[in-house]
């Protein structure tokens, strides 16, 4: 009887358990996401409970939990965490036929386990005043280690999961003792003391600190929005992006990706969670919101991202080698000295 | 005649040496006024304490009433003990009026009034009632605490220096007022003083002591 | 007599709870330890000690620095102005280092707002750049001493109050001039109570995650989120973190323990309050400077920075959520007040009504809290909680785990040293001649806590809410990963903005961190005001 009291009083500070309802652990955290779970409650009458944060903090309360954990979907911006759930055993294949048929398979786990939902790529930008576009053509990750560019690159710390992600992927294509080489050569090709996020690297660039920055794709588009401000609109419109490796393997992409957890309490919805988050409507709203490409082949990126060109190789490596290499990747930056 | 106080063979020890007792006994009887005379750092503030209940002998016993009080194993705590304490700071409860600090261990509600204005009465201090510790002079401060220890008619009060902070004039007056009031009331003191004066004219039985000792 | 009463088992009881998620964080010491450590230990390690270490005693002169010499300039000297300084002093607490942060880069990095305004105004050319750089390790001393060096004025301040006019007299009459009585007397007289303040300085600049991070500078911190986050490694970070919990914790130990000796109450029956010394003309002026920079720097600054920021965007942020976000935000930073308060008064309590070195010994382990990294804390909550949920409830759902309870709890631990550190304080101006006479009165425990030491104490409880509060409203990482569904703080909400750099978005919740944390600290301000010598007679 006592216990009872107890678990009622709990409750109230506590989750208390409803039927129709999926809950999401996610490291997105766009206001766009939310207004797409809105959508989704309104069309399904499924209330999305949302918990946020980094993803390696949300794994390991995941891997805490355990098989009582109330989560169903596990969503996140960085391959590696889904590579780390995946082998943990801790998502199931997905059995959706949408979801299935309609994202490539070189988007998908191996077993299913989880499905991409939207893709970002690693590249450069450039200011055309600095750099003339003989320089820039046909430009690799690996022409990052020239002596040309001495005191002239910009990038964020290696602490940052993008720069780990394009590390482990040059480790797998090139081999780590080539990749340490390129990457001891690089720092000394950095302008400054790594700092600041993607667009500060790409405001650098802008103002003239530096001639190359190295970031994600989607900034430019919400520097180019004007939602980020007057100054950050002025210096997009100053700098150019380009593709690496475009003449062979193809440029990084990275994605974001979700998966339905074994534990699931709410299986059912969390299906139709997933195959909401990669119908063509929520697609298209994505990339217009958030400026990610998408997965599906017919919808268009938005018309910032679209103007830097959209048909562009992407380096096929799989998701799991980048997570499995993250380590070394790490590693490998510490000793070459990248802060 | 009745034992208030019995003290058998107490001794308490300081790290330094300064401030302990040995082999100390005492007996006071009902109505009894006793003083104990020494220098300062001659341990006669440490009987008071131990008294009162506040430290713990490391040898001998103290009987309260025919109860054993202290000893090395056990300790009545000070609060069931009914002895007063006056000390040279007074201690007053700063936060608290003077008619609330002195009805501050009376528990009977009924004759809290009573008690009270009588004390303030006999004290000559009731047009202090409402003020505030901080708003009155040492002296008048030092009647508050006074009243404040007899107010629980304690079976035994014990006064710690009370008039060394005060000046020459304030103390003659206070002596006679005081003693006046401790003989109509017949109440069982214990004092403790470096002044010879002072013991002589409060008190009846004069005990001298030095180094933690009595010197008989 | 009863040897367990509950005075003796309150401190060892709520030392259980306190410590049970940072053993679990330290017992990953006597784990095993992977091939990480020798790649840690030959690359960074080092790198990690140097910049924390420096990041430390750089931090700890500063704010002793600005945290005295203010303190001693508005209790000693009077000048135009001294009265709003007196309280506007401590209004930098309201900003979190890592908002002083954000907008230090937002202002002085070569093309930032500081840096065009003054090109704007002297038309100069790009190239110029007029401020120094501040992403380093010097900027990070700057950013962290201009927002905690209230900790030390606070102290030191109602420690300069209660030094007695007749000491400094004596000293004046000795030869000493002005100076010399504050460095030579005033000074060592208030070390105590400094260092006190300053321990709570050192304490969060090491578990500080926002500032350093942004500043990119690699320090003990950084290094056990790379460690997790990079290195996939929680088991290597968990140990990371384990040494700097050791290390901290030796260092408060040693405070304590040499704090004995060190504690100088003068009997202020007979107190009367310093005489102000008038100043005009140049003295004046240096004076109101030595005032002025350090609010300008740690709080006018920022807010003009936020408010620049917050103009930029529309305004459609102030809406439903936002303001659920802050009416939680609100809640859960009274509650953790509530509970740290009379936590720490019954434990100071149980400490003087029952003492033994052992247990004060232990209550000290309870502050250590407040120099966790909020998220490491977590982490070693929600093993804890899953733990006790799988022991009481089996069968059933989660029920501890993800709930306001164990966010709560993860706050009341960070936070109780704060709480503590200001009623601890007020109970050793309490003297214990007042404890005798009240069980010499008949007063039960219970009877002397309620009656004596809640009265005397008020404004040193009311001290450790607002102290709380003003800390819960900036603190973060662990709301992140210990909050129930759908619970957003503004913390939560400024984070998940600032560390995409979305600084423009994340200024409108940042200014409502630093409304909602004012609120706290006006009311503290309050009570300076009307803590002036002479109303001040408790």
């Amino acid at each position: 009887m006592k216990k009872i009291q107890l678990i009622l009083l709990l409750s109230f500070f506590g989750h208390v358990i409803m039927s129709n309802e999926v809950n999401v652990y996610t490291s997105r955290h766009y206001d766009s996401d939310d207004l797409l779970y809105k959508e989704f409650t309104q069309e399904t009458g499924i209330k999305v409970n949302i918990i946020s944060g980094k993803g390696s903090a949300l794994l390991q309360r995941l891997k805490s939990e355990g098989s009582n954990s109330p989560a169903d979907i596990f969503f996140t911006v960085d391959a590696g965490n889904l590579w780390k759930v995946q082998k943990e055993g801790l998502f199931q294949s997905i059995q959706s036929d949408l979801v299935l048929s309609s994202v490539p398979e070189n988007l998908r786990g191996p077993n299913d386990e989880w499905t991409a939902i939207a893709k970002r790529a690693r590249v450069i930008f450039y200011n055309p005043e600095n750099v003339s576009e003989e320089m820039i053509k046909d430009i690799d990750y690996e022409d990052l280690s020239n002596p040309e560019w001495r005191n002239k690159i910009v990038v964020r710390s290696s602490s940052n999961m993008y720069n780990q992600s394009l590390v482990a992927s040059l480790i797998s294509n090139l081999g780590e003792e080539q990749t340490e080489s390129w990457a001891n050569k690089l720092v000394s090709n950095f302008a400054r003391k790594p700092q600041g996020n993607d667009r500060s690297q790409i405001i650098a660039v802008a103002n003239g600190e530096a001639d190359l920055a190295i970031a994600n794709s989607y900034y430019i588009g919400i520097m180019l929005s004007g939602s980020a401000g007057e100054e950050q609109l002025v210096a997009a419109k100053k700098v150019k992006m380009a593709f690496p490796n475009q003449k062979n393997r193809g440029t990084h992409i990275n994605i974001s990706g979700a998966g339905i957890l074994k534990s699931a309490p709410n299986q059912k919805n969390a299906n139709r969670f997933l195959e909401f988050l990669i119908s063509k409507k929520v697609q298209k709203t994505m990339v217009d919101k958030s400026y990610e490409y998408p997965i599906l082949e017919s919808i268009r990126p938005s018309d910032e991202i679209a103007s830097f060109g959209t048909d562009f190789k992407e380096d096929q490596i799989s998701v799991k080698s980048f997570g499995e290499l993250n380590p070394s990747a790490v590693r490998l930056m510490d000793r070459s000295g990248w802060k | 005649m009745n034992n208030i106080l019995e003290i058998i063979n107490l001794s308490h020890a300081y790290s330094k040496n300064e401030n302990s007792i040995t082999g100390i006994n005492l007996d006071i009887q009902e109505g009894e006024r006793v003083s104990i005379l020494g220098p300062s750092g001659c341990g006669k503030s440490t009987l008071l304490r131990l008294i009162a209940g506040l430290e713990k002998p490391s040898q001998g016993e103290i009987k309260i009433k025919g109860i054993k009080a202290s000893s090395r194993k056990n300790l009545l705590p000070p609060e069931k003990r009914n002895v007063g304490l006056v000390v040279q700071d007074k201690a007053l409860f700063p936060h608290l009026s003077v008619y609330s600090n002195i009805c501050f261990g009376i528990k009977k509600n009924k004759t809290k009034d009573d008690i009270a204005s009588e004390l303030l009465t006999l004290f000559k201090i009731e047009n202090l009632k409402s003020k505030y510790p901080h708003e009155i002079s040492g002296g008048e401060q030092q009647r508050v605490a006074l009243a404040r220890s007899l107010a629980t008619n304690p079976d035994l009060l014990m006064l710690d220096e009370p008039f060394s902070a005060l000046d020459k004039d304030l103390k003659e007056t206070l002596y006679s007022e005081i003693s006046l009031v401790f003989s109509e009331r017949k109440s069982t003191i214990l004092l403790v003083t470096h002044d010879q004066k002072e013991a002589e004219l409060m008190t009846e039985r004069q005990i001298m002591m030095e180094k933690g000792s009595f010197l008989e | 007599m009863n040897r367990f009463s509950i005075w003796r088992l309150l401190p060892f009881a709520v030392l259980i709870i306190f410590t049970a998620p940072l053993l679990i964080v330290l017992s990953t010491l006597f784990g095993s330890y992977s091939e990480n450590w020798f790649h840690l230990y030959e690359f960074v390690l080092a790198d990690y000690i140097i910049s924390s270490l420096i990041l430390v005693i750089g931090v700890s002169i500063l704010v002793l620095f600005l945290g005295t010499v203010t303190a001693w300039t508005v209790t000693t000297y009077n000048f135009k102005g001294k009265k709003v300084f007196e309280w506007a002093l401590i209004l930098p607490l309201a900003i979190p280092p890592y908002i002083l942060a954000y907008t230090f880069t937002g202002l002085f990095d070569p093309f930032g707002d500081a840096n065009n305004f003054i090109r704007s105004v002297f038309n100069l050319k790009d190239s110029t750049i007029i401020f120094p750089n501040v992403r380093n390790i010097y900027g990070a001393i700057v950013v962290f001493a201009f927002t905690l060096y209230p900790y030390v004025y606070l102290v030191s301040r109602s420690a300069f109050i209660n030094q007695s006019k007749s000491m400094q007299e004596a000293a004046r009459l000795l030869g000493l001039n002005q100076l010399e009585v504050f460095y030579k007397l005033a000074l060592p007289l208030i070390r105590p109570a400094a260092i006190g303040g300053m321990m709570l300085v050192i304490m969060e600049t090491l578990s500080d995650f926002g500032a350093v991070d942004h500043f990119a500078i690699q320090t003990f911190t950084t290094g056990i989120f790379r460690t997790w986050y990079g290195l996939y490694d929680l088991q290597t970070a968990m140990q990371l973190a384990s040494l700097l919990l050791l290390t901290v914790g030796i260092f408060y130990f040693i405070e304590r323990s040499s704090r004995g000796d060190g504690i100088y109450t003068s009997n202020n029956s007979t107190f009367s309050p310093n005489e102000e010394v008038n100043l005009t003309g140049l003295k004046a002026l240096t004076a109101f400077l030595v005032c002025f920079i350090p609010i300008f720097i740690g709080f006018l600054l920022p807010i003009v920075e936020l408010s620049l920021w917050a103009y930029e965007v529309n305004l459609g942020f102030f809406n439903n959520k936002f303001l659920e976000n802050s009416i939680n935000t609100l809640s859960l930073s009274f509650l953790t007040g509530l509970i740290c308060a009379a936590l720490a008064l019954l434990i100071n309590f149980s400490i003087r009504y029952k003492p033994s070195i052992l247990v004060g010994r232990f209550s000290a382990l309870l502050s250590i809290g407040y120099a966790v990294p909020g998220l490491i804390l977590a982490v070693g909550m929600v093993q804890l909680l899953v733990y006790l949920d799988n022991l009481a409830f089996s069968g059933f759902d989660i029920v501890l785990t993800g709930s306001l309870l164990g966010l709560v709890l993860a706050y009341v631990i960070k936070t109780y040293a704060l709480a503590n550190s200001s009623i601890e304080s007020g109970y050793e101006r309490i003297s214990h001649s007042l404890d005798d006479s009240s069980k010499l009165l008949g007063s039960t425990s219970w009877n002397m806590l309620g009656n004596i030491h809640i009265p005397l104490l008020k404004t040193s409880i009311l001290t450790s809410v607002l102290l709380v509060m003003s800390d819960v409203v900036k603190e973060l990482p662990a709301t992140l990963i210990l909050r129930p569904f759908n619970f957003e703080t503004l913390a939560v909400s400024t984070y998940i903005y600032a560390s995409e750099e979305r600084m423009i978005q994340a200024a409108a919740p940042a200014i409502a961190i630093v409304l909602i944390g004012l609120i706290p600290i006006v009311l503290l301000s309050k009570m300076i005001r009307s803590s002036r010598p002479i109303e001040n007679r408790e």
